[in-house]
């Protein structure tokens, strides 16, 4: 019985653990830490979605135009942090920097999980989420040093 | 099928439920909370057969006492994951780890019910001479193990791993999440 005690309790630590490291989905499953992305292009449209939103980005270069889906936080967290619908709006040009997804192949598009975005006006806003186990890059305000 | 899914995904409560700011963390929340009502009291109910806790305790009365909460724990559980579906109807349908979770239930589900079945006609007999059947014991160990792979499975639901938006994937998988894509758009690549 205090065996059976003792093991269940070490299940329900573990498993509190983990889920301190992984929660939501890991960024680490994902998304390649060492492929950080700088990309500037058009809002092709944003996906106000549960339970995560998607930027679609048109990046320009040298003539030839590529698509990237770039994830961000929840609706809510997006609209907590200042990131609103007329705000990224489709035309916009903004900045977006984050990590590629792991899979580097852009067919057909590229994916990667957005850190902060700058507007044309110069600010900069932070589109992901906490606690994800991404790398700490300072994008995140409410990380701790 | 895949028609039927997509029409509920452009019903206005299915928009509405993946596009809302509260809605969908809030029954995201009470879905988490549902399965540890359920989990949890299951839990006891399953050790007190294998005879692991509360022996002092008869099997009929603790069914009277602990198996509504895991009712209740299971309806509402249930009643949330559905709107969980129902928020994003298409992506859940398409996911592997979706698919294994529902198959995994219907196999659960059996279970409970052979369990259930056989408890109701015979716990008051179980009481009297404090021996349970080793098959009854089976059923409560095969019901631990199969609602952990269900809840275990339903987490992996976040892992976009064998999305079909994320291709390539080898055909069997795109076959299991019913997805068709484009073939012609990634030959001659590695991994296919």
């Amino acid at each position: 019985m205090k065996n059976l005690i003792i093991r269940v309790t070490s299940i329900i630590f573990l498993y509190f653990y983990s889920s301190i490291v992984l929660s939501h989905h890991a960024f680490t499953a994902e998304f390649d830490a060492n492929a950080p992305i700088n990309i500037t292009g058009k809002v092709l449209k944003v996906e106000w979605i549960n339970p995560h939103a998607w930027v679609h980005v048109e990046v320009e270069d040298q003539g030839k135009s590529t698509i990237w889906m770039v994830e961000g936080g929840t609706p809510n967290t997006l609209i907590r942090n200042g990131i609103t619908k007329d705000s990224i709006k489709p035309g916009t040009v903004i900045v977006v920097r984050g990590y590629q997804s792991k899979g580097k192949l852009c067919l057909p598009r590229c994916i990667a999980n957005g850190r902060d975005v700058t507007f044309p006006d110069g600010r900069k806003v932070f589109m992901g989420s906490s606690g994800t186990g991404a790398p700490r890059d300072g994008a995140d305000p409410r990380e701790r040093r | 099928m895949l028609e039927f899914i997509e029409w509920l995904s452009l019903t206005p409560w299915s928009i509405g439920l993946r596009e809302s700011l509260y809605m969908y963390p809030w029954i995201e929340s009470a879905h988490v909370l549902f399965i540890a009502i359920f989990f949890g009291t299951l839990l006891f109910v399953d050790l007190r057969l294998t005879g692991h806790v509360f022996q002092e305790l008869s099997i009929s009365q603790m069914n009277k006492r602990i198996l509504p909460l895991t009712i209740i724990g299971f309806v509402f559980m249930c009643i949330t994951g559905f709107l969980l579906f129902y928020a994003v109807p298409i992506r859940n349908y398409q996911n592997l780890f979706f698919r294994i979770k529902f198959f995994l239930i219907i196999i659960a589900g059996l279970n409970a019910y052979y369990f259930h079945k056989t408890m109701n006609k015979e716990s008051k007999k179980w009481d009297k001479d404090s021996h349970i059947p080793s098959r009854m014991k089976q059923s409560a160990l095969a019901s631990l193990f199969l609602w952990s792979l269900v809840i275990i499975s339903g987490r992996m639901i976040a892992y976009n791993w064998f999305d079909c938006g994320r291709q390539p994937q080898p055909d069997f998988i795109n076959f299991l999440i019913s997805c068709t894509a484009d073939s012609d758009l990634y030959e001659g690549l590695d991994g296919i």
